[in-house]
């Protein structure tokens, strides 16, 4: 089909071309505006460059919300939105934030640890832009879904090879944008770095007993519906999944690898004194095996394609046909709240009593939206 | 680093605006046309 | 049935799409890919969604930098006589030994894609510098274009960069550690056996017509091969080096730098030209392969949105054990149609999971050996249009049907590193 180019044609198709980007600039610039979260009473809100003043006024200086109980004890960390792509993670984070009362010792909670991954989603991804929530009284909230890169803009060009600073392993370049691989992170690095090392300040100076890093896994990685704890955590660990087969929760449990550099369960625990612990549920939309991409996907792993896989034996979940982020968010909602009460149990001193949080079973009865504050408030 | 890409974005967006112009066929100029999008939002540090 | 509708009906239409735009209306390929990406999310309910068809863009924009600086360099050196004056010297230099040259000619392609881990920079750097050698001494153009294909895809997998490897070991979080013998395995004899298919027989022959050869030497010497005019490869080389081994001391320019620099210094040597003019001249060659990466990643982007990915994914897997080895060793090459690395994402890592047991090194590295043949694949074929461009095919189809030999026997290879992976790491220190 051959037509002729002109300098008008020309000039058309760049008036197009100028045109189409202007539309797709509106769409990406709508994921620059933060999220709403509405903390529960007694939780103060703090900026991460407190701990690391290189990131003031920097996208990578991230809200961090503290709330300390009448009576003392142990100090607990839990960070949520590590990768934006896997949700459960955050929402956990955000039901406490959103929900707790702390009655006896210290909680952190930084609800989207990379806040730089929030504001752009990946090429070639197709995932949806949010995800929403039907409050209790009807109304709605909505969350972004991001990356789990750090947005471009901020890590462009990324080097061909990203070399861990601290191991020497070598990595795809793409990788310095993902912060779960940067830890202890350097200071004067790229802004997923430095905002890591700021995330190992905190840790060093408000010496948390205990530090949650909540992820997903695709239902195709072994490491899936899994506890990775480092040396220091792996006693208080092996309790909790006992505890927690009691409550019919399966749970893996995995020694933090020693050879593999830049995570949380590696390097806070060689790092810090802090016990820290990485769990994992299973997570349809993050996987490869997976159809449709979309917000109902995200919210509900209904997924015909994971259906066959199952049936093939390629998945290390048992799936239904669905995982609902009601039961993603609450096994990690109770596998926390079993953890904090054996830190209770193994050091006298270090418990922190956290009450009004919704476990598994609150979580599929009422779903999660009833466990929002509604926006207005 | 970041500003010495823009600028190498920018130079071969000119370069692509100036090969769509001097297209005698429609379809490469089409062609250009797609490779000029993703670079006007890099360039504008939109996406 | 239900497996099949509806992502099934995408997929027919998607591809149906493709092919009659690109063979039935004879549109350029990169324009049939975005049309095939806009009737899949169209057919699955998803509108025109601008935001998806643009994102999807974005996987290659790295890419296209790296594309359009290397293709600059290359019309700088050729420009500045440098390119005609160092093939000269080779020729004179090993002219009577064939056998080692044949073997150097293939170590001298893969060297540029062994560092930057891309086949693009091998068939466009030193590619394009032994392509006129190759063909001065007698073998066909095609076949030059063909050893050089080959060449710059064992390259991109040879160590120390790898990049598919590295993205399929990071799909099940494994570091790129232990990885040098393995690839050398899966890289190293196929590159001998291409060097002898496609090169040694003709260098053996020699070149026929001694005098027109020593004419066309003696034109192509028109430039002295000085130091000097050796400087944008010696600077390309010290660029590319400097930042593969001493990361903790040389900056991360990344290679449209690389490329740029070297080719600005081009202008200081041998022949004068107009440095701006070279540039466009280069820029309208690589249009329509940078406009394939574009469509290229709308369609990904689509594919993923409408579920056709997914099913895609799972039908292989679901192929009985026996059929297995055969599905991968097809697939993953298929499926580099649309890209390389996107096929070492996308299939390779589940691919790997479903072979757990076997070595996890080996096989990452075989199954990034069958991600590296994707290169070959149309409508992308990057390693095919651009070793057709440097020998100066215009229908690159031509040079495919040489490859598709050495091709087999790299899938075939693959597979049969994969199966006995076990044994293989056995015998490797």
């Amino acid at each position: 089909m051959k037509i002729k180019g002109t300098p008008l044609t020309a000039l058309l198709l760049l008036a197009l071309a100028l045109s189409v980007s202007a539309l797709a600039a509106t769409e990406f610039k709508s994921m620059w505006t933060d999220d709403l979260f509405v903390p529960a009473p007694g939780f103060e809100k703090h900026m991460l460059s407190e701990w690391f003043d290189g990131l003031k006024g920097t996208p990578a200086d991230n809200p961090v919300y503290i709330q300390k109980g009448e009576e003392p004890g142990g100090t607990v960390l839990i960070l949520g939105g590590t990768h934006p792509t896997e949700p459960a993670g955050m929402m956990a984070a955000v039901l406490f934030l959103e929900r707790a009362k702390v009655s006896r010792g210290r909680l952190i909670i930084i609800p989207q640890t990379n806040i730089m991954g929030y504001s752009h989603t990946s090429p070639q991804e197709a995932h949806p832009r949010s995800i929403s929530f039907t409050t209790a009284d009807g109304g709605k909230r909505t969350f972004r879904f991001g990356s789990r890169l750090t947005n471009t803009l901020y890590e462009w060009p990324a080097p061909d090879i990203y070399i861990h600073p601290a191991s020497g392993q070598q990595l795809p370049g793409k990788e310095r944008g993902n912060i779960n691989r940067c830890y202890p992170g350097i200071p004067d690095g790229s802004p997923t770095e430095q905002m890591a090392y700021g995330i190992t300040q905190l840790i060093l100076k408000e010496k948390p007993d205990l530090s949650f890093d909540l992820h997903e896994a695709s239902p195709e990685y072994p490491v899936v519906n899994a506890i990775v704890a480092h040396e220091r955590s792996m006693e208080l660990a092996a309790m909790t999944v006992m505890d927690l087969e009691d409550m019919g929760i399966a749970m893996r449990l995995e020694p933090s690898p020693k050879n593999l550099r830049g995570l949380t369960h590696r390097e806070w625990g060689d790092y810090t004194e802090t016990m820290p612990i990485l769990m994992e549920t299973g997570n349809p939309v993050q996987g490869r095996l997976r159809g449709r991409t979309d917000e109902k996907l995200a919210l509900t792993g209904v997924d015909k394609a994971y259906v066959v896989a199952s049936a093939l034996g390629r998945l290390y979940i048992p799936y239904d046909g669905k995982q609902t982020i009601e039961y993603r968010a609450g096994r990690h909602t109770t596998s926390i709240l079993a953890f904090l009460d054996n830190l209770d149990l193994l050091f006298d001193d270090k418990g922190v009593s956290v009450e009004g949080v919704p476990n598994l079973a609150e979580l599929e009865e009422k779903g999660l939206g009833f466990f929002l504050s509604p926006a207005g408030r | 680093m970041t500003l010495i890409y823009r600028a190498i974005v920018l130079f071969i967006l000119l370069l692509v605006v100036a090969c769509q112009f001097r297209e005698k066929d429609f379809w490469k100029q089409t062609t250009a046309a797609l490779v000029i999008i993703p670079l006007v939002l890099r360039l504008l540090m939109i996406k | 049935m239900d497996w099949f509708f509806p992502e099934g009906i995408y997929t027919i239409a998607m591809v149906g799409s493709f092919v009659l735009g690109a063979f039935a209306l004879k549109l350029p390929i990169a324009i049939a890919l975005a049309a095939a990406a806009a009737v899949g999310a169209l057919c699955g309910g998803a509108g025109f969604p601008i935001r998806h068809l643009v994102e999807g863009t974005f996987g290659y924009l790295d890419t296209i930098l790296i594309i359009a600086s290397a293709m600059i360099f290359m019309k700088s050196v050729q420009r500045s006589g440098l390119l005609e004056s160092l093939a000269a010297r080779i020729i004179r230099l090993f002219r009577s030994m064939p056998l080692m040259l044949s073997l150097g000619l293939m170590v001298i392609i893969m060297i540029p894609g062994m560092i930057t881990g891309s086949s693009t920079a091998a068939v466009l750097t030193t590619g394009a510098l032994v392509a006129p050698v190759m063909i001065k001494l007698g073998v066909p153009a095609v076949k030059t274009a063909a050893a050089i294909a080959m060449g710059a895809i064992y390259g991109m997998i040879a160590p120390p960069v790898n990049v598919p490897a590295m993205i399929i070991g990071g799909g099940i979080d494994m570091p790129y550690v232990g990885f040098a013998l393995p690839l050398l395995v899966c890289t190293v004899p196929l590159a001998v056996f291409s060097a002898l298919l496609l090169v040694y027989p003709y260098l053996k022959k020699g070149a026929g017509d001694e005098e027109a050869l020593e004419e066309d030497l003696s034109r192509m010497e028109e430039t002295p091969l000085t130091a000097g005019l050796l400087m944008p490869v010696i600077l390309l080389a010290v660029l590319m080096s400097g930042e593969q081994f001493l990361p903790s001391v040389w900056p991360p320019l990344g290679m449209p730098v690389n490329f740029l620099l070297a080719a600005l210094s081009s202008l200081l040597t041998g022949k004068k030209y107009n440095f701006l003019e070279a540039s466009r001249e280069a820029v309208n060659d690589a249009i329509p392969v940078l406009g394939i990466l574009m469509g290229v990643g709308m369609f990904i982007q689509i594919m993923t949105l409408v579920g056709v990915q997914g099913f895609i994914v799972v039908s292989v897997l679901a192929l009985p054990a026996w059929l297995m080895y055969f599905g991968m060793a097809t697939s993953i090459p298929l499926f580099g149609a649309v890209s390389a690395f996107g096929s070492a994402s996308v299939l390779g890592v589940p691919f790997l999971l479903a072979l757990l047991g076997l070595d996890e090194i080996m096989v990452g590295s075989a199954l990034s050996l069958l991600a590296g043949l994707g290169d070959l694949m149309p409508p992308t074929a990057l390693a095919g249009i651009f070793a057709a461009q440097v020998v100066g095919e215009e229908n690159y189809f031509k040079v495919l049907r040489h490859c598709f030999f050495p091709a087999v026997v790299t899938a075939v290879w693959a597979v049969v590193v994969i199966m006995n992976a076990n044994t293989i790491m056995g015998y490797l220190p």
